[in-house]
């Protein structure tokens, strides 16, 4: 069997493919990036926007809940809940914690403030805009 | 990627492999796997939206397209004249063929850029619509192959020119036009599935 | 053990174990927490808990990685490591860091944690997976740039192996595209974009070098065969995961806000993500086979194999199952990602550390193998751990399907915690068999503390 199979090939299509596909990476990410203006309405992000991600961040939240689909499967999305229940229900909601109902989920109390608070809706109502190519399949997440 | 042959000189082998070295047919394998899935997607995209599919292929230049096909299949033809060269030990002449192979090359890439210039001055991108986007996908895919394909050959070519190759030593050769073949062969399924049939 | 300065590997894979068995507890936590609600609360919430599990997995795999470049390098390298001091020093600043992260987590509101630590200067906390102090991140990234140079100058100063490229390719690529934590715009989109260049590069890129190094390091020694073959088949492999790989990261963008037609890259892409696990089961069926020598350490060549194996049925298969833009359109964010992550991880990435330490341990315990009784103990830990996890796997799976036709499917889909109340049968089996996975963790830590004369004599 006269079979060529040499190292030295397989290295340099090794080198070769892991280059030539990081730059397709590379392309596809310039595109994305130059895209997505149109798409995640970035001059809707206001102050309140920012503060409320920033809350959003150093209270966990994605240790329980997703957003956008990503991170805990422990309680419900949070991507669409500004369209769900709407700004006045997840403050309610917020302040309402933990509900103490015995054996059930909790989530804990942030002893968040008003401003906070609407910063928080401001948050969520910004992402529930966000063109998710129709994703969640339904208002339940 | 051992393939059963009849070869009636000798008897007693039975089994041949591939031309070139083994390994680059995995990477041949890779790719052609995903350019196959790009097509069988196009197929299926298509046929949920043919209408859009016909208007947008009417604004592709069937002529360029079309010249871009000779161009490639004749430097594959240049790619194969090489290998006959080596073959029987003529190292310059291969790299004369395989010179003439990445000449080719160069004139596929800028009648192709020619044509990117024109759609992407008209504001086309990979978000127009779905045709655009593999329209778009597809080609500046198949692209990059021609110029990791165009960088292989000249690295047989130079390695041919110092004389790294022989009539029994030419391995690298034979990767080298594997490779580009599949670059043209990928050309030859990609043009009448995106810019003729309709 | 050929080379002195090899011991240093021992206390990384001693502290990898244990962290792993703290995160098996965390794990079982959160699986109590999830059928029964408000189990610690509110003492330890399912947030803290969840941080615990996924950053003690993190640790503890990094611990693994390092401990076995320590072991692997200056064999490969056939020298001394540059500095056994400096790999000493690491170890602990490593330890401390980690152990004080798991402490502010626990005792700590998070939000405290984070002005404490400086995340009003930088913010990048609160994000999965990457929930670290500030602090925290900066020392990985010291603790890996020393480890870096500790083993990039031994491999400098030694035989160059393709096996210590590819593992020295990993880890460095581990370390770059860790930096993207760093990075966390307001701009929710593009963090969630860049923040998969941390997390999807390393768990289905780069770690999959390092991955791929150590299963075969670990195949020349147990089987024998020659250098050459194996090295060309573990570049042809590693080639295959980086070029199905690198836009199979586009799995991760059809619904992030992204453009629609990360759908079909990331679809075709990573539809063909399995190729390399697959080919990477063959290959360490086919070098077992092949072997030419019968090592001693069986229990070794179990977990390697067991690595080919799972890691293509976690990674490969049950990636695959929800990885197309159509199905991924209503299996995304439910438990079939859980059922998808438990299992690859654990094939993966927890199976090729346990078999590097499986096969390193006794070396550095000064034997070529454990005894036999020893050796029955661990592959009994192998079995009840694997049986486990793919149990955990199926329940979690079938409470995925389950979900996603009560809350996604239909004219009047449940709400996700009506939903919850309706799969708990499955909470409850995946808990039982997380327990049996902590009784195969704990024969496999016993293990090591068997009498090991016979073993000795053989020596």
């Amino acid at each position: 069997m006269n079979e060529t199979f040499t190292k030295a090939m397989a290295r340099n299509i090794f080198y070769g493919g892991a280059v030539f596909f990081f730059l397709l990476f590379l392309a596809l990410t310039f595109d994305t990036v130059q895209t997505l203006p149109k798409r995640d309405h970035r001059e809707n992000i206001t102050d309140s926007v920012v503060r409320g991600k920033h809350i959003w961040e150093t209270r966990d939240c994605i240790g329980c809940h997703t957003l956008l689909g990503e991170g805990a499967y422990f309680a419900p999305e949070l991507g669409n809940v500004y369209k769900r229940r709407g700004g006045d229900f997840i403050k309610m909601w917020i302040k309402g914690q933990p509900t103490g109902a015995p054996g059930r989920r909790q989530m804990p109390q942030f002893d968040l403030n008003d401003q906070q608070l609407d910063d928080m809706v401001a948050f969520l109502k910004w992402t529930s805009e966000i063109n998710t190519n129709n994703w969640p399949p339904n208002i339940e997440g | 990627m051992i393939i059963l042959i009849n070869n009636p000189k000798s008897a007693h082998q039975v089994y041949a492999t591939p031309p070139g070295d083994l390994a680059i047919w995995f990477f041949i394998f890779a790719e052609l796997l995903a350019f196959g899935i790009f097509f069988a997607a196009y197929a299926f995209a298509r046929a949920h939206n043919i209408a859009l599919f016909d208007a947008s292929q009417q604004h592709l230049s069937r002529t360029s397209g079309a010249i871009n096909t000779l161009v490639l299949i004749t430097s594959s033809y240049f790619v194969v004249r090489a290998v006959a060269a080596i073959k029987q030990g003529y190292s310059n002449q291969c790299a004369r063929w395989i010179g003439a192979a990445i000449g080719f090359g160069a004139i596929f890439l800028a009648i192709k850029s020619f044509e990117f210039y024109g759609k992407f001055s008209s504001g086309i991108t990979l978000s127009t619509n779905t045709f655009y986007m593999f329209y778009l996908s597809l080609t500046i895919f198949h692209f990059m192959h021609v110029i990791l394909g165009m960088l292989i050959l000249a690295a047989v070519m130079l390695k041919a020119r110092r004389g790294g190759y022989s009539a029994e030593n030419h391995t690298g050769v034979e990767t080298g036009a594997s490779y580009w073949h599949m670059v043209d062969l990928l050309w030859i399924i990609l043009f009448p599935l995106i810019y003729v049939i309709h | 053990m050929q080379y002195k300065s090899q011991a240093v590997a021992k206390p990384y894979f001693i502290a990898a174990i244990g962290l792993f068995l703290g995160q098996i507890l965390f794990g079982l936590i959160m699986g109590y927490q999830y059928v029964v609600g408000d189990f610690l609360f509110p003492a330890i919430p399912f947030n803290v808990a969840r941080m615990v599990h996924t950053n003690l997995l993190i640790v503890w795999i990094l611990f693994g990685f390092m401990g076995s470049a320590y072991y692997l390098i200056p064999e490969e390298a056939e020298t001394e490591l540059f500095s056994p001091k400096l790999a000493w020093l690491m170890f602990w600043v490593f330890l401390v860091a980690g152990a004080l992260t798991i402490v502010g987590y626990l005792t700590v509101p998070y939000a405290t944690l984070a002005s404490m630590t400086g995340n009003d200067i930088l913010a990048t906390m609160g994000r999965e997976f990457l929930e670290q102090p500030l602090p925290t991140k900066v020392g990985i990234v010291i603790v890996a740039l020393v480890f870096l140079f500790n083993i990039s100058m031994t491999v400098l100063k030694g035989r160059k192996t393709s096996i210590s490229l590819v593992l020295l390719l990993g880890l460095w690529g581990l370390a770059i595209f860790f930096l993207f934590s760093f990075y966390n715009p307001s701009n929710l989109v593009l963090d969630k974009y860049f923040w998969w260049w941390t997390v999807h590069l390393w768990v289905e890129g780069v770690w999959e070098l390092i991955l791929g190094a150590m299963l075969a390091f670990v195949l020349i020694k147990i089987t024998g065969v020659d250098r050459e073959v194996i090295e060309k088949w573990l570049y042809i492999i590693i080639a295959m995961t980086l070029i199905t790989g690198i836009i199979g990261t586009g799995h991760h963008y059809f619904w992030i806000g992204t453009p629609e037609y990360w759908q079909w890259f990331g679809s075709v892409f990573s539809a063909l993500e399995p190729i390399p696990f697959f080919m990477m089961t063959v290959f360490a069926f086919n070098m077992v086979n092949r072997r030419r020598r019968e090592h001693p350490n069986k229990a070794a060549t179990l977990w390697a194999l067991g690595t080919g194996v799972m890691s293509f049925l976690g990674a490969g298969v049950w990636g695959f199952l929800h990885t197309l833009a159509p199905v991924n359109f209503y299996t995304h964010g439910t438990q079939i990602t859980a059922a998808h992550g438990h299992m690859a991880f654990y094939g993966a990435y927890v199976m090729v550390n346990l078999t590097m330490i499986s096969y390193a341990m006794p070396m550095l315990r000064g034997r070529s193998a454990n005894s036999r009784s020893s050796q029955v103990m661990e592959m009994w830990a192998f079995w009840l751990m694997t049986i486990s996890i793919v149990c955990i796997t199926l329940f979690l799976t079938a409470a995925g399907i389950l979900q996603i036709w009560l809350q996604r499917m239909g004219t009047s889909p449940m709400s996700f915690m009506d939903a919850q109340d309706q799969i708990r049968i499955f909470y409850w089996a995946r808990e039982f068999s997380g327990l049996v996975f902590l009784v195969g963790l704990v024969l496999y830590i016993w293990s090591f503390f068997f009498k090991n004369s016979e073993a000795q004599a053989a020596e």
